[in-house]
């Protein structure tokens, strides 16, 4: 029993591609759900995942000039997104609408691009690498520049990390104060831009934002603290990103929706179980009364 | 300048517009040092129009503002405020990033700052609140806590939209007394007020918004002017009140 069990835990990671898949998912679960989790205090959760659309142009772009090259993919990845993150901003500034709008409207049409472009030159297979993530193909320089993006996103975090979390409760406080502020919504889409390519290609651009705010919005219901959903959020990705690599192993899954389902469940569960606003705490079951002959009495 | 009272602020020929709307204009004048003075005016006679202009929030269609207050020490209290309660934040983390502008965002707080945070909120009386979540208090409570970040931040030039509204009777005690602590110790305090007998009790100085224009004067003459009647005041000075 034990030894199936062992088998089934570590078969899968003698193989080069799993450990270096395994890598590549723990380092992004170790900084997606940070960054998720201040998008979700933001109320920017779908910017967030609108946004991960947004790099799907210099990804097909890189692919049609160098093929299925996953650093220069991630290259174009980070450029289409901070293009758009700057038009999105551009565009609302110039206009005085709200950002949101615009965010969409420039995702939509890069998204449409994105696919067209990888659909010009590859074939289904390809466009399904790029859509759904293709974990099998994380290489040796692949994995190094998931590390090292993932490291940035860590130290800009440190850097930021306060004037992030007073942005988040208190704009306007940030703006009075003159500095920082413009500088802390720039970095802060910066990182998270780099954060959604490490994410594209085990998950899938669909599904790049995943391992970013669904373990964010599941920790809301566990901790009313932000350290603790952070913790939450970071281990509920971890757990998730093994088993979800494993379970799609052995039952030859693919890998980006395994993972992603398994981060659902945890959702899920949150929505009934945790003990902050979840289903089970919110709602009170009227007490049964019970009918004695007490209670006739003493009408 | 040779004035009688130091100014920090000062307002010259001021014209604010909204949506391309003049609201307010040729308003010129300066806000006494160490003074609190109400900002008071009927509903749209420019009272927030003209506290985001001096926040520069809003940029002036013609004329100027100048102050000397460096921005760090500046605060605005929005009678709105876009604070998500929700947020998963202590009374007095909250307190604490009052402190953040001063001593940048590479380091920590220290022992100092957290000493000082644990008087400001002994100040305020939120001292028992000070690892309750933000969404658990109450209106009064919140605007404590608030306040206890701009003591934080050792504001000196201070804007309140309407402080006292939504807000339990203790409250408004503890609040005028540490705004008049905070006036005496030399900052500039503007507060938007609707209730005579709060302007009686806080202000010095008046400014009166009406017509699309600022007229000074100081609450002694308000007052006088008005009969003893506070429900006729509001109406003399075209203010609505809930009972005028």
């Amino acid at each position: 029993m034990i030894d199936t069990l062992l088998w089934w835990l570590t078969s899968p990671f003698e193989y080069a591609f799993m450990r270096r898949a395994l890598a590549a998912c723990l380092a992004l679960s170790l900084t997606a759900p940070i960054l998720g989790v201040l998008l979700t205090l933001r109320g920017m959760s779908l910017m967030g995942e609108a946004l991960s659309h947004a790099i799907m142009p210099g990804v097909a772009i890189a692919f049609l000039l160098a093929g299925f090259s996953l650093p220069l993919m991630m290259l174009g990845g980070v450029l289409a997104g901070l293009v758009t993150v700057a038009l999105a901003g551009g565009v609302t500034q110039f206009s005085g609408l709200k950002e949101d709008a615009a965010m969409a409207s420039l995702f939509l049409i890069a998204m449409a691009g994105g696919v067209t472009i990888v659909s010009l030159s590859g074939n289904a297979l390809d466009l399904g690498h790029v859509l759904f993530g293709s974990i099998l193909a994380v290489d040796g320089p692949t994995l190094g520049l998931v590390a090292l993006g993932s490291s940035t996103v860590l130290v800009g975090l440190a850097i930021a990390f306060r004037a992030l979390v007073v942005e988040c409760l208190d704009p306007l406080f940030l703006t009075l104060q003159g500095r920082h502020a413009g500088w802390t919504h720039a970095l802060f889409m910066v990182l998270v831009v780099i954060s959604l390519v490490i994410g594209f290609q085990t998950l899938g651009i669909l599904m790049a934002a995943g391992l970013m705010l669904l373990p964010a919005a599941a920790s809301r219901y566990w901790s009313q603290r932000l350290e603790g959903m952070i913790a939450i959020a970071i281990g509920i990705a971890l757990a998730s990103s093994v088993v979800g690599l494993l379970v799609s192993y052995h039952a030859g899954l693919p890998s980006g929706p395994s993972i992603i389902l398994l981060v659902g469940l945890g959702y899920c569960a949150s929505v009934v179980l945790g003990p902050h606003r979840g289903l089970k705490t919110g709602i009170r079951w009227p007490k049964r009364v019970v009918p004695s002959r007490q209670a006739g009495q003493l009408r | 300048m040779a004035e009688t009272h130091a100014s920090r602020l000062e307002l010259h020929d001021l014209q604010l517009a909204q949506a391309n709307r003049t609201v307010l204009e040729h308003v010129s004048g300066r806000f006494r040092d160490g003074a609190i003075t109400a900002l008071v005016g009927a509903n749209g006679a420019g009272k927030s129009t003209l506290i985001q202009g001096i926040m520069g929030m809003l940029r002036p269609v013609k004329g100027k503002v100048r102050c000397t207050v460096p921005k760090e020490r500046r605060a605005w209290l929005p009678q709105q405020l876009a604070l998500d309660l929700t947020f998963p934040m202590s009374v007095e983390e909250l307190v604490m990033t009052g402190s953040w502008p001063s001593h940048g965002a590479l380091t920590g707080y220290c022992a100092r700052h957290y000493r000082r945070g644990r008087e400001v909120m002994a100040r305020l009386g939120i001292s028992h609140l000070a690892h309750r979540p933000l969404g658990e208090l109450s209106g009064g409570q919140r605007q404590r806590a608030l306040i206890g970040r701009t003591l934080m931040q050792e504001a000196e030039l201070l804007l309140l939209d309407e402080p006292f509204a939504n807000v339990d009777a203790e409250t408004v005690e503890v609040l005028m007394t540490v705004l008049r602590d905070m006036a005496a110790e030399g900052a500039t305090i503007i507060v938007v007020l609707h209730d005579m007998e709060q302007l009686a009790r806080l202000a010095e100085e008046v400014v009166v918004l009406t017509g699309g224009h600022a007229r000074w004067t100081t609450a002694q003459a308000v007052l006088q002017s008005q009969p003893a009647s506070v429900g006729s005041a509001r109406l003399a000075l075209g203010i609505p009140g809930v009972d005028a």
